[in-house]
């Protein structure tokens, strides 16, 4: 593997790491959801920009489509959290608690 | 000569309303300017009358050709047959005589000058409705009609009962307006033409929507049941506007619109039958709901009332020419009934309840003379004024093939009247006086007595003076066996002397518990009560549930987004079993995906 795929692919990791272990914001679990997906962007252009595999290059675009989507998504819930308790602190979340 | 007449007599009323612009509308001969008026067109129009009644040529006058919609010619044109010809004196006479009476009534009033040009407006819409040889025409003198009577009734525009009189009488005209207008619709398609000669020639085979149509419209504007509150409310206004309007000229109209449209209804059975149960309904009804009012000029309204569904009764067993006729006699009386109670108010200070009054025999002769004078003519004693048409009526609708019940409500409604006039007798004029000491008695004004004595004469001899001089119409039955004949005059003089012995029994009792009968009858039988509540609330609160919760609130908002939210959160509620940690449940997804690589890739 080339250097420029382990760079990438360490930054992947690294955002994947900061997505499931953070402290008590919300806000930077999806800060890091954007990342592996940003992450992902760069690695598919590239490989498809390597093997000259034109028909593929539809595929980022649509990634970035539906990363977009998925990011207003975990803003509106962001926001319904916010809403109920004024900061986005995760211990919040305990309505399903019994 | 005739045609020019008749048009002079016409044109002649509308002489002050044009000098209204210059400046003799603003001194005080006005009133006496329009009375003078009405005089010159009543004695004109008596020429062209009795150039008919010698000849019987019916004359159509078409001036002006006013536009062409597509194949529809629209013109002036003035229909003078047996109708108009007679009616137009009748009502001038009557009108020259109200507008004498109301110098008197009305002296004090500031906008005396204002009363005389309304009711001289009232006066021409009422010509151009009688002399209308088309429905476009027939439309603008109805709805002038209106109008007027709306101006009229709320002419005392500071008192709230006023005014929501005179939009009660505006809206129940309405309602009879959407016939009139379904009606001229539907001749429109049919027979393409508002023209009378046209409608008469063609005629149509199933008139049964138009002929429903112009009977509404004759309910809502002659106070037939169903739409006719309005018409005891209209005695808000002054009392010439009640002799005028309410007895005399404006709810006829309603009357004869139906008689001039008695070519098409004499073929049609169904509307007939309507016709006659709707006018014995109504005769009946008011006739009972005038035995327990307290307001002089109220039980003279359901007496107007009751008289209008004896014409429509008339109508409904085919006899247009007698329903004319009382129409015609009835005015002369009724006017002069308004015009003795506005005497009797007047004098005593503007005391409207008959329970304070009294014992008026002896101190206003003169107005007790013409109040029962007008009393018996109303009532149809012999050979005075109303023998000549209602005594006919009854006799034409004993012997005819008609409706029996409808027939019984009416020799019913016959005797009420002979009831309530006596009441009003009694009440008024004997017995010992029940009003204030300090009074204002006076009837020695020369306009009173005049306009009074010309209406009295004609109470007693405009009966026999019509029906000996017009030509025959529908020949009116001949033989019958006695009691037929004598059944109107059997059923009076029992309601007479019944309603006699009951006052005289009952006068010094006191009143203890108001029965349910009296109830019902004092409160104009609860109509009013629940017609002016009930719908309209009905109405307003359906249409606000339906737009406001119906559309907005169920189907937009409850349907879909709460229906399902609510059911998301129940049910995840009721079966999850987490506990929310997140980061627990984040932190062993990593330590998972770590173990499995570190797992499969080190084995290679």
């Amino acid at each position: 593997m080339s250097l420029v795929h382990i760079n990438i692919f360490l930054a992947f990791t690294v955002s994947l790491v900061g997505l499931l272990m953070y402290r008590s914001h919300l806000m930077s679990s999806l800060l890091c959801l954007e990342g592996m997906m940003l992450s992902l962007f760069v690695m598919a252009t590239m490989t498809v920009l390597n093997t000259h595999f034109t028909l593929a290059s539809m595929m980022p675009i649509i990634l970035l489509v539906f990363a977009a989507c998925e990011a207003a998504l975990g803003l509106s819930l962001l926001v319904m959290v916010s809403n109920t308790y004024g900061v986005d602190h995760v211990q919040n979340l305990n309505l399903l608690q019994c | 000569m005739f045609s020019s007449l008749m048009l002079v007599s016409l044109l002649v009323l509308t002489l002050p309303i044009m000098s209204s612009i210059f400046n003799t509308y603003k001194n005080s001969t006005f009133p006496h300017h329009v009375k003078n008026t009405i005089s010159y067109a009543f004695i004109t129009s008596l020429i062209p009358t009795m150039m008919f009644i010698h000849s019987g040529q019916e004359t159509i006058i078409s001036n002006w050709h006013w536009m062409i919609m597509q194949t529809l010619k629209l013109s002036l044109s003035f229909k003078l047959d047996y109708f108009s010809m007679m009616f137009v004196p009748v009502a001038l006479f009557v009108t020259w005589s109200i507008m004498e009476f109301s110098l008197w009534y009305m002296h004090s009033d500031p906008y005396i000058t204002r009363f005389f040009k309304y009711l001289l407006t009232f006066l021409i819409t009422m010509m151009i409705l009688v002399t209308a040889n088309n429905l476009f025409q027939l439309f603008i003198g109805w709805e002038g009609v209106g109008i007027m009577s709306f101006l009229l009734i709320g002419w005392w525009y500071g008192r709230t009962d006023a005014n929501t009189a005179a939009l009660q009488a505006i809206l129940y005209n309405r309602i009879g307006d959407i016939g009139f207008i379904m009606a001229m619709a539907w001749f429109l398609f049919n027979t393409n033409t508002w023209d009378f000669q046209q409608i008469f020639m063609l005629d149509p085979n199933l008139t049964n929507l138009p002929l429903l149509g112009l009977l509404l419209a004759a309910t809502g504007k002659s106070a037939q049941f169903g739409l006719h509150p309005w018409l005891p409310s209209a005695m808000e206004g002054p009392t010439p506007v009640s002799a005028l309007l309410h007895s005399s000229t404006m709810v006829v109209a309603g009357v004869f619109l139906l008689i001039r449209f008695h070519p098409l209804m004499e073929n049609n059975k169904t509307i007939q039958s309507l016709t006659l149960c709707l006018g014995a309904i109504t005769t009946l009804f008011t006739a009972i709901c005038a035995l327990t009012q307290n307001d002089i000029k109220k039980i003279i309204a359901f007496s107007t009332s009751s008289q209008l569904g004896l014409m429509i009764v008339t109508i409904g067993i085919n006899q247009p020419y007698l329903a004319f006729l009382h129409i015609c006699t009835h005015a002369f009386f009724k006017a002069m009934l308004f015009m003795c109670s506005g005497s009797i108010i007047h004098s005593l200070y503007d005391e409207q309840d008959i329970r304070k009054m009294g014992g008026l025999f002896n101190a206003m002769p003169f107005t007790t003379t013409s109040l029962i004078i007008g009393s018996l003519a109303l009532t149809g004693i012999p050979f005075l004024t109303g023998f000549y048409s209602k005594d006919l009526i009854i006799e034409t609708a004993n012997t005819s093939y008609t409706n029996a019940w409808a027939l019984l409500m009416t020799l019913i409604a016959t005797s009420l009247t002979a009831v309530y006039s006596t009441r009003i007798i009694f009440f008024a004029l004997l017995g010992q006086p029940r009003f204030l000491p300090l009074t204002s008695i006076n009837e020695n004004n020369p306009f009173l007595i005049n306009s009074i004595k010309r209406l009295l004469i004609g109470s007693i001899f405009a009966g026999s003076f019509i029906s000996n001089n017009i030509y025959p119409t529908t020949v009116p039955e001949m033989t019958m066996p006695t009691y037929m004949k004598l059944t109107a005059l059997a059923v009076t003089i029992l309601g007479f002397t019944l309603a006699l012995e009951l006052s005289l029994m009952t006068h010094n009792l006191k009143l203890e518990h108001s029965t349910s009968v009296f109830k019902f009858s004092n409160l104009l039988g609860y109509y009013p009560t629940i017609m002016h509540r009930l719908p309209p609330l009905a109405n307003l609160s359906m249409s606000q549930k339906s737009a406001s919760l119906l559309l907005d609130s169920i189907w937009l908002e409850n349907i879909l987004p709460k229906s399902i939210s609510q059911f998301q959160m129940k049910t995840s509620i009721l079966i999850s079993t987490q506990k929310g940690q997140i980061k627990l449940y984040f932190l062993s997804f990593l330590i998972t995906l770590t173990l499995s690589m570190l797992l499969f890739n080190l084995h290679e």
